[in-house]
């Protein structure tokens, strides 16, 4: 089992991709936080990769809530390549209504 | 109904139910220092599928090793299809003919292809032709679902596939009995399944056999019988029912339950969560939870002990906090139990909350109990 988590970034223009790969957990949290940080001025389209992604917990939650929030302000955001696991946690935290997520 | 049993040539041949294949009398092993089996007397019935389980170093391989000749008894006899292969005058060679053997391991010459490994000994020791060889290699290799990997290499296989190809060779030199040394311990996870199917399958055309392993929810789905090996024996023999949900003695008792549960104490905030997940995600794969009940329980550990019950302790000093992990087979339901001390505490207790608003909805049912000072907060997947 992977306990980490690995974020590959890619820049095109103004669009960013981020593609998580392993388990966004409270451990692993703060890293995404301070990555999108660090590359979030100026991006009009920011795009987070999930196809990797085995598990979303409340603190992974509460970091895209709070990149949202930013985007919302300067450009669009889109979750893409949701599995139906991780599905189910955007469905019965409302989350699916708040973000624009991409089904796997 | 001949041509069924065509079919099944070899699979299911001759005898019936009742005739004895294997009979066991007061079998001992011994190496320096060890006595891994002490006196071991039974008997193998046509037909029967037996999962051998136990901690580990208790004879089970031994006792497989022994019935195949591959280690010599200390002490005692072993009877197969009539022949005392424990008599020096036994010709080993024909014997262990009537036995397929399958070890963790894949064993297959690495330089011949998938369908050549099938034929080779169909061959040399059945001494078929080879368009015969040929034939009926491809007929298992359908079987299986790798007829399309019969020209293939064995290195370009992948583990699973390279297990179904060794069991296939087995098949095909049509032993009356295949003994299976836990044939599914060197594999990826993601492919045990492929090949407990395959031996799945033989169970259900008749094939006997005997199979040390670790996955008892296969055990207990496939097997006539199990023996439980212990204390330098079989400690107890019964069926799938008895063993795994009415044990009769003690040592059974305390391994059937270990296997169902996963208990941890003691917990405090410097605990290792990703060893707990790593924990968690074991056990789970060991009773065959699915990835989504696997998900839930670590959610369950991050989002409520982690995130609500050990903070709360830090505040409120020591809380006693222990979980245990169980999981029925039978209602197929995992239960989460976290117990501590300290004033009545709900860890969910805000509806509003986006960690309880998580577990309620991915979990069954969540319940928190306060009785003599201890809670209890069950969570149910
Ligand atoms: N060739 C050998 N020489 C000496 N001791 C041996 C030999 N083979 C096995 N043993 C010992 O005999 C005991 C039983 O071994 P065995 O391999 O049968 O256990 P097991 O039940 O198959 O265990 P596991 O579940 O770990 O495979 C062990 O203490 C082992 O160290
Ligand atoms: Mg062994």
């Amino acid at each position: 089992m992977v306990i980490n988590m690995k974020i590959t970034k890619t820049q095109n223009g103004n669009s960013l991709c981020l593609a998580l790969e392993g388990r966004l957990d409270t451990n692993t949290a703060p890293e995404l936080e301070n990555a999108i940080k660090g590359s979030i001025d100026g991006v009009g389209e920011l795009t987070i990769d999930m196809t990797a992604l085995d598990y979303l917990s409340s603190a992974g939650l509460r970091v895209l809530l709070g990149t949202q929030k930013i985007m919302n302000k300067q450009g669009s955001m889109r979750v893409t390549h949701v599995n139906d696991t991780i599905m189910e946690i955007f469905e019965v935290t409302g989350f699916a209504d708040i973000l624009t997520i991409e089904k796997a | 109904m001949t041509a069924d049993k065509d079919g099944m040539r070899g699979i299911c041949a001759g005898g019936s139910r009742d005739t004895s294949m294997i009979s066991i009398r007061h079998l001992c092993k011994e190496y320096p220092g060890v006595t891994p089996l002490r006196d071991v007397s039974v008997e193998i019935k046509k037909g029967e599928v037996i999962s051998i389980i136990g901690p580990s170093g208790t004879g089970k391989s031994t006792l497989l090793r022994c019935i195949n000749l591959l280690e010599t008894p200390t002490k005692g006899e072993i009877t197969v299809g009539g022949v005392v292969t424990t008599d020096k005058k036994c010709k080993v060679n024909l014997v262990r003919r009537k036995m397929g053997m399958v070890f963790q391991s894949f064993n297959l010459f690495a330089h011949k292809t998938i369908i050549e490994n099938i034929m080779m000994g169909q061959v040399d020791l059945l001494l078929r032709s080879r368009q015969e060889a040929y034939d009926r290699g491809m007929e298992l290799l359908r079987t299986i679902g790798l007829a399309d990997k019969a020209l293939a290499y064995p290195d370009e296989l992948s583990g699973g596939q390279k297990q179904r190809a060794a069991i296939a060779r087995t098949v095909a030199m049509e032993p009356e009995i295949i003994l299976f040394d836990e044939p599914t311990s060197a594999l990826d996870p993601t492919m045990v399944g492929e090949v407990l199917s395959v031996i799945r399958g033989l169970a259900g055309q008749g094939m006997t056999m005997m199979i040390v392993t670790h996955e008892m929810k296969f055990a207990r789905d496939v097997s006539t019988r199990i023996f439980y090996m212990d204390e330098g024996g079989i400690y107890e023999d019964g069926t799938p029912e008895q063993i795994f949900e009415h044990p009769k003695r003690e040592r059974t008792r305390i391994f059937i339950r270990q296997l169902k549960v996963l208990h941890v104490e003691n917990l405090t905030r410097g605990f290792d969560f990703p060893a707990f997940m790593t924990q968690l995600e074991e056990f789970g794969r060991k009773q065959q939870l699915s990835q989504r009940q696997i998900y839930t329980m670590q959610l369950a550990v991050e989002e409520a002990l982690m995130l609500k019950l050990l903070p709360a302790a830090g505040e409120a000093g020591k809380m006693d906090i222990s979980v245990d992990v169980e999981y029925s087979e039978r209602e197929e339901l995992v239960q989460m139990r976290f117990s501590y001390s300290g004033p009545s505490f709900h860890p969910f207790g805000s509806e509003e909350d986006l960690s309880g608003r998580m577990i309620k909805g991915i979990s069954k049912k969540m319940e928190h109990k306060y009785a003599d000072g201890v809670n209890h907060f069950v969570i149910s997947i």
